[in-house]
């Protein structure tokens, strides 16, 4: 059955069959080879029950924040901001792609979201300045996979309802390990840029005035934070309404920076709709093929596989990791969790592990499928926004944030406390 | 001919997306609303239930305008590499299944209006919102989804017939020519 | 013979202690050359509301779940778990007995499938972190219940029912954005409801939840008589029998992990204040259920199954639901 999931997930996405439909006909495969049952009579079931969800619409609203921070002109201000307080480093504008990458991490939940909006209002730059684009383009992907370890998080919120834990712990645990990523990408842009200087841009080092006048852009962003996490540690609202609390703010903010339109408005709810369509259309198809697996005793078949190698809990915990590295390459991220934690986490769990410690683990290993080829997601937004070149460029760009995020999977094994220590004291 | 069809299927469903996104922000203000009203110590109930439905009915009436705007995600490593002919057999292909697998889900999801019907199902909550109100507008906008993919199909395939790959490709190619974002 | 089984919550101690053990083990012990496969609803990404739905269209042959989530799909049903009547395991066992006629029935004509058994989870009591003596003190305050029956009395009672997950629960007490949550006592000890609440309120507010199992019923017709009957007998004595004998003690061993009065086998005990409910509670809630909640009850389900609920359940309590 793994093996007919294997192949015939990588034949067909070949075959170049939208991601979601492919999930579908291996759930009909598997409906027709490997269960006596009437499989398909629950798919209609499946598809209400997944889609009618009211955490779910967290998706469509934290889109449309990104969306209207984008076509209002504020994402472009913020880029120009961090631009001149962090281009003195050796890569230049490239360390403004990973700061605007994690300023928007803090305000949008979805990664795609966020390398899409860093990536419109920064791919001009690279190629008006003349900057190698694979260190440029890569940083805006890796840069971008953090919209999902920093709070708000879609991820977390759909990691916390099949997991019945606690969402906000869980956004307090991301923070550190987000925050430290952002560190160590632009640590290691510098070193790279340090040892190879043709690969950076230049040094732009702007003077102490333009920099303390770029602050005011910076404002709208980190207003925006403080409103969609206060509103959820408060206990005003779920993390899903705050979503919502979000869509208004970034709606107040762009009516003061004078980017309101109807025409704005409009294309703006056409861009949400578009990208909510395509991720659910890819997380139905998960949760039908997970309906599907779990019929045909996938579950327990791995449960039995795992239990019978008996193995100690780290060497599960490193099983675990290979497993989704592996299925990260080739696996959508959200589907990818959406079938697995039903499987692996009453297993982690039952080892002794703290489930809010492996949902940032397991976040860590997802923002790695997000940029690994074939199947990453935030390779092909960047690619998308990019108006020459070949994807490959990215795939070359991002593999030494791939080891930096390696690096920290590693680190949260060894120091449980990176993720742990916040909800640990608030 | 096809390209008048495309055309009009896209301006339908520009409307029909334009429905949903007005939809989904009044889902906005809702919530928003609840949350002010909550401070005030006081509540319409029910906020998450109604999320949950609109949630479900955006998704399903958004998929045929992803479609015709080549929104829904494809892996083109393959593809990519061929030149237009071998591009436009693969996205015939590929439009095909499409088409296919979301008639089967169309198809399946009926039963579950039916059961609803059936039963004068209500949802177990205080609300007590009939379901077969929410689930057939849910249910229709499958099969909107299957019924476009079906025409966008056939329209593409005359395209092909008569040697324009070119407007094939722009109508099921794998990317739009430019991303929405600017 | 091959069975599929869809149990209910993985995680909670009816699977992992009943569920789990009989289907894999005793049973097939039990029967010659049965074989079973075991999963749960919620690994299959099942949305509560559907298990006896699929199980009826025999996408599996055999499901169990919270009778109560399938109300949506069959009115009628909620008559299985009237909160607040029951008060202890012995009383909620005959209640269950007196409704199993019905139960089977609504299986039967809904859901196209033959009831097994019915089991408890524990009842469902009332965490506060608001100073509160007696039900009536719940008037105006905002409280996390879970069920529609729950959700109309509390309404009748003048409380706000407010929707909340489990997992945000504990959050949810401590900023005040609920004053008390309904759950089983066991699973707001080992969530630690107590670290952010001050009083437990015993009363069954929640019911006892009762959990049906059924099988398909074209499968349970295809089974040998014989085969039939060492199911039933097995599951009724080695499944059903033993998950109730020891719902009172469980319940009285959580009362005490959290209250502190009394041991506690399942660690450090908590020190919540017990409020039990009064005589005059008691006879509030039954004024309550009796003249608006169970009537409002009867207009979703329909005279006969008023009187069918009138003449076995209602018969064993002492409540009769007014013909409206
Ligand atoms: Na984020
Ligand atoms: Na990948």
């Amino acid at each position: 059955m793994i093996w007919y999931v294997s192949v015939g997930l990588l034949g067909l996405l070949t075959l170049s069959i939208p991601v979601g439909v492919v999930l579908f006909l291996l759930g009909f495969g598997i409906d027709q080879f490997f269960t006596p049952f009437p499989l398909l009579r629950g798919l209609g079931n499946l598809v209400w029950s997944s889609s009618n969800s009211a955490t779910l619409i967290a998706i469509p609203f934290f889109v449309l924040l990104g969306e209207i921070l984008v076509r209002s002109g504020v994402a472009t201000r913020t880029y120009a901001a961090l631009d001149r307080w962090i281009s003195w480093l050796p890569g230049g504008l490239i360390h403004a792609n990973i700061a605007t990458a994690t300023m928007f991490s803090a305000t949008s939940g979805s990664s795609v979201a966020t390398s899409a909006t860093v990536a419109t209002v920064a791919m001009p730059q690279a190629e008006r300045l003349g900057y190698d684009p694979k260190l440029f383009s890569g940083a805006i992907a890796a840069g971008g996979t953090l919209g999902i370890m920093i709070p708000p998080s879609i991820n977390l919120i759909v990691y916390g309802f099949l997991t019945q834990t606690s969402i906000p712990r869980l956004f307090l645990a991301g923070l550190i390990p987000g925050l430290a990523l952002a560190g160590l990408f632009v640590l290691v842009t510098a070193l790279i840029c340090m040892v190879r200087p043709e690969l950076g841009g230049e040094r732009r080092v702007f003077p102490l005035s333009k920099m303390l006048s770029a602050l005011k852009d910076l404002v709208p962003i980190i207003i925006l934070f403080t409103i969609i996490i206060g509103t959820i540690y408060k206990g005003w609202a779920t993390p899903t309404e705050a979503a919502a609390v979000g869509v208004a703010g970034a709606f107040a903010i762009a009516l003061a920076f004078g980017g309101v339109s109807l025409e704005m408005m409009r294309e703006s709810l056409m861009g949400t709709i578009k990208i909510t369509s395509m991720i659910m259309l890819v997380v139905i198809g998960a949760s039908f093929l997970n309906f599907t697996l779990a019929s045909a005793g996938l579950g327990q078949a791995l449960r039995g596989f795992l239990e019978g190698m008996g193995l100690s809990p780290l060497g599960t915990i490193l099983i675990v990791v290979l497993i989704y590295i592996v299925l990260g390459f080739f696996i959508e991220t959200l589907s990818l969790m959406v079938v697995t934690i039903p499987i692996i986490v009453p297993l982690v769990v039952a080892q002794g592990y703290d489930p809010i410690w492996f949902g940032i683990l397991m976040i860590v290993l997802v923002e790695m499928a997000l940029i690994t080829p074939p199947v990453g997601l935030n390779l092909y937004v960047v690619q998308g926004a990019r108006k020459s070149g070949s994807m490959t460029d990215v795939m070359l760009g991002v593999i030494p944030y791939t080891l930096v995020m390696l690096a920290m999977a590693a680190a949260l094994i060894a120091f449980p406390q990176i993720a742990l220590f916040l909800p640990s004291i608030l | 001919m096809p390209q008048t069809v495309l055309t009009f299927l896209r301006r339908l469903n520009l409307w029909v997306a334009s429905l949903v996104g007005v939809v989904l922000l009044a889902c906005a203000v809702f919530i928003l609303a609840d949350i002010i009203l909550r401070q005030l110590g006081s509540s319409f109930g029910g906020t998450d239930e109604i999320s949950g439905y609109v949630m479900a009915i955006v998704t399903s009436w958004g998929m045929a305008f992803t479609m015709l705007e080549l929104g829904h995600v494809r892996i083109d490593i393959l593809r990519s590499q061929l030149a237009s002919r071998g591009r436009v057999i693969m996205d015939l292909f590929s439009q095909a299944v499409l088409a296919l697998t979301i008639s089967v889900i169309a198809f399946q999801c009926w039963p579950v209006v039916a059961n609803s019907i059936q039963n004068s199902s209500t949802a177990n909550t205080p609300l007590e919102t009939p379901l077969t109100l929410v689930q057939m507008p849910w249910f229709l906008g499958w099969t909107w989804f299957a019924l476009n993919a079906w025409i966008t199909l056939a329209a593409a395939a005359v395209l092909t017939l008569r040697g324009d790959y070119d407007s094939t490709e722009s109508a099921i190619g794998a990317f739009a020519e430019q991303e929405t974002m600017k | 013979e091959s069975l599929n089984v869809v149990g209910s919550w993985s995680s909670l101690p009816l699977h992992q202690q009943y569920e789990q053990p009989f289907w894999t083990e005793t049973l097939p012990a039990a029967a010659d050359d049965l074989e079973v496969a075991l999963t749960t609803h919620d690994q299959m990404g099942l949305g509560t509301g559907d298990v006896y739905t699929l199980l009826g269209q025999g996408v599996y042959d055999v499901g169990m779940t919270v009778a109560d989530y399938a109300v949506a799909d069959a009115p009628e049903l909620e008559g299985l778990d009237v909160p607040l009547i029951a008060t202890d395991a012995a009383t909620a066992k005959q209640m269950v007995d007196a409704a199993r006629p019905m139960v089977t029935d609504i299986y039967h004509d809904r859901f196209n499938s033959h009831v097994l058994a019915i089991a408890p989870y524990p009842p469902q009591v009332v965490f506060c972190n608001h100073d509160i003596s007696s039900l009536a003190d719940l008037e105006g305050l905002k409280v996390r219940a879970s069920g529609r029956m729950t959700a109309k009395f509390l309404e009748a009672l003048g409380a706000e029912g407010i929707n909340v997950a489990f997992s945000e629960v504990p959050g949810a007490l401590q900023k005040g954005v609920v004053d008390c949550a309904v759950t089983g006592a066991g699973s707001g000890y080992s969530a630690g409801w107590w670290e952010v609440s001050t009083h437990l309120m015993t009363l069954p507010l929640g019911g006892w939840d009762p959990v049906v199992t059924a099988m398909n019923l074209d499968k349970w017709n295809s089974l040998s008589p014989e085969l039939q009957e060492t199911i039933q007998t097995q599951i009724t004595t080695e499944f059903e029998d033993p998950a109730w004998a020891t719902a009172q003690d469980a319940l009285a061993n959580d009362v005490a992990c959290l209250t502190g009065n009394g041991d506690c086998p399942a660690g450090d005990p908590a020190s919540m204040t017990l409020v039990e409910a009064t005589p005059e509670d008691t006879e509030r809630a039954k004024e309550i259920l009796v003249n608006e909640v169970l009537p409002e009850w009867g207009e979703r389900a329909g005279a006969e199954w008023v009187q069918r609920w009138n003449d076995s359940v209602g018969e064993v309590v002492g409540v009769t639901i007014p013909a409206s």
